[in-house]
């Protein structure tokens, strides 16, 4: 297919291997943090960490919309899920998120009628079509997912669906970005620009990347030769000395974004003055919620939810996987307590997450390094 | 008419903020019948592009079309 098959030759793959090595400074280590899970996925899926040379790391970033979720937001759904009469739709992985004590898959096995969709669309036609029941949409990802929720929103006011409530968790990428910057245990040379964020936000709200960290970006397709020239892209900028944003993925992301999309979303969300991000804790600015003129559906007015905060488990290193701080394969219960037939944290559910993108594709591989 | 099912691939394209790359067949009011790279066909909601025209490339995720 067009604008696919030609991203993955191998042979291209090769000769932008060989430019990047002639980029690299001799006894100079590079970590690069790729933001987004899909870029996570790919890494591994088409083994890009391997072909790399041993001085350039790749660490996973936050990116994953599965893996952020809290434990406590997870038991807030369900408990909406629990009430009588309600219809709750949520996308695939969400499912086998764990919360507490169980996830929703379960809950869904024990009598709740919880559906999976692909699109919040998909919801508003199931409260069409159901106008006697509650249905109520739980809502994830970054900017973006969070277009599609919004016109959903905007399309279920222009009706006048009054059996439509969505819970909102869709999160934004830049704070959490802002704060792996600050920590004091993780330096990194340079990013893999997320992007389909990038598609709806543009190249504008990175630019604090170059200019208050000093660090390249390069917002990059999600084919093996995307992210391969990325990283190319950012060793050339720091061996020329440059600190910018750069876009790799030109044939999809304007530098202003989606107006349109950014416009929907500023009349349906407001930001939250804080979200508990998972192993990241309390980011101020980081979340969106239902705007004033949209209130009258946000599920969390119309039901009650528990709304405690409640801590990862203490086996769980998900918290520093996120972080890139330790690879998956350093957590303590990876591939043993924690796979993807039983997570016990969200990197592990979504093969986003870094943990479950490595057991998947890349555990065979290091294993055998290792002996 | 079908959805990309949440486990193509083994993962859930909608919840790892991926997007499919498709083509315009038909354009109607708002929505457009799109065709993905399987051949696999599509209603999709284009009010966030504006106007499509027949053979159109679009990047859909979570069944509207963002670029």
């Amino acid at each position: 297919m067009r604008f696919v098959d030609e991203f993955r030759d191998a042979q291209l793959g090769r000769v932008v291997v060989g430019e990047i090595v002639s980029q690299l400074e001799p006894g100079r280590h590079y970590k690069l943090m790729e933001v987004c899970g899909g870029h996570t996925h790919s890494i591994y899926k088409y083994g890009i960490d391997d072909l790399l040379p041993e001085n350039v790391e790749l660490v996973h970033g936050p990116g994953c919309p599965v893996c952020v979720i809290p434990m406590g937001r997870v038991d807030d759904g369900i408990a909406v899920a629990q009430h009588d009469g309600v219809i709750f739709t949520c996308f695939g992985d969400m499912l086998r998120v764990p919360g507490s004590e169980y996830t929703l898959l379960d809950a869904k096995a024990q009598g709740a009628d919880i559906r999976m969709v692909y699109s919040p669309l998909d919801a508003l036609r199931i409260a069409r079509e159901n106008p006697e029941r509650q249905v109520v949409f739980f809502a994830i990802g970054f900017e973006t997912t969070a277009p599609s929720t919004a016109l959903t929103l905007k399309r279920a006011k222009a009706e006048g669906i009054a059996n439509f409530s969505c819970v909102c968790n869709h999160v934004t990428i830049v704070p959490p970005l802002r704060a792996l910057l600050e920590s004091p245990d993780l330096r990194l040379d340079g990013f893999i620009g997320p992007g389909h964020v990038c598609t709806v936000v543009g190249a504008r709200p990175f630019e604090f990347i170059p200019l208050d960290y000093g660090r390249p970006i390069v917002i990059s397709g999600f084919e093996p030769l995307d992210i391969l020239q990325s990283i190319l892209m950012i060793v050339r900028q720091l061996s020329d000395g440059r600190r910018e944003v750069e876009n790799q993925y030109t044939r999809v992301v304007p530098r202003e974004g989606n107006l349109r999309a950014l416009e929907v979303m500023a009349e349906v969300f407001e930001l939250r003055p804080h979200f508990e991000w998972r192993g990241l804790g309390f980011i101020s600015q980081s979340a969106l919620k239902l705007s004033e003129s949209y209130r009258e559906f946000d599920a969390e007015e119309r039901f009650e939810a528990p709304g405690v905060r409640v801590a990862d488990p203490k086996a769980c290193q998900c918290g520093e996987v996120l972080k890139g701080v330790i690879k998956p394969w350093e957590c303590k219960v990876f591939g043993t307590a924690c796979t993807p037939e039983h997570a016990i944290g969200t990197c592990m559910v979504s093969p986003e997450g870094a943990c479950a993108a490595y057991y998947n594709f890349g555990r065979y591989a290091h294993q055998k390094a290792a002996v | 008419m079908n959805d990309p099912v949440c486990d193509q691939a083994g993962h859930c394209i909608t919840c790892g903020d991926e997007a499919i790359p498709m083509q315009v067949l038909e354009s109607r009011e708002g929505n457009a019948v799109c065709v993905d790279s399987d051949g696999t066909r599509h209603e999709v909601a284009v009010e966030l592009i504006g106007p499509v025209t027949p053979d159109q490339r679009v990047l859909v995720h979570a069944g509207v079309a963002i670029a």
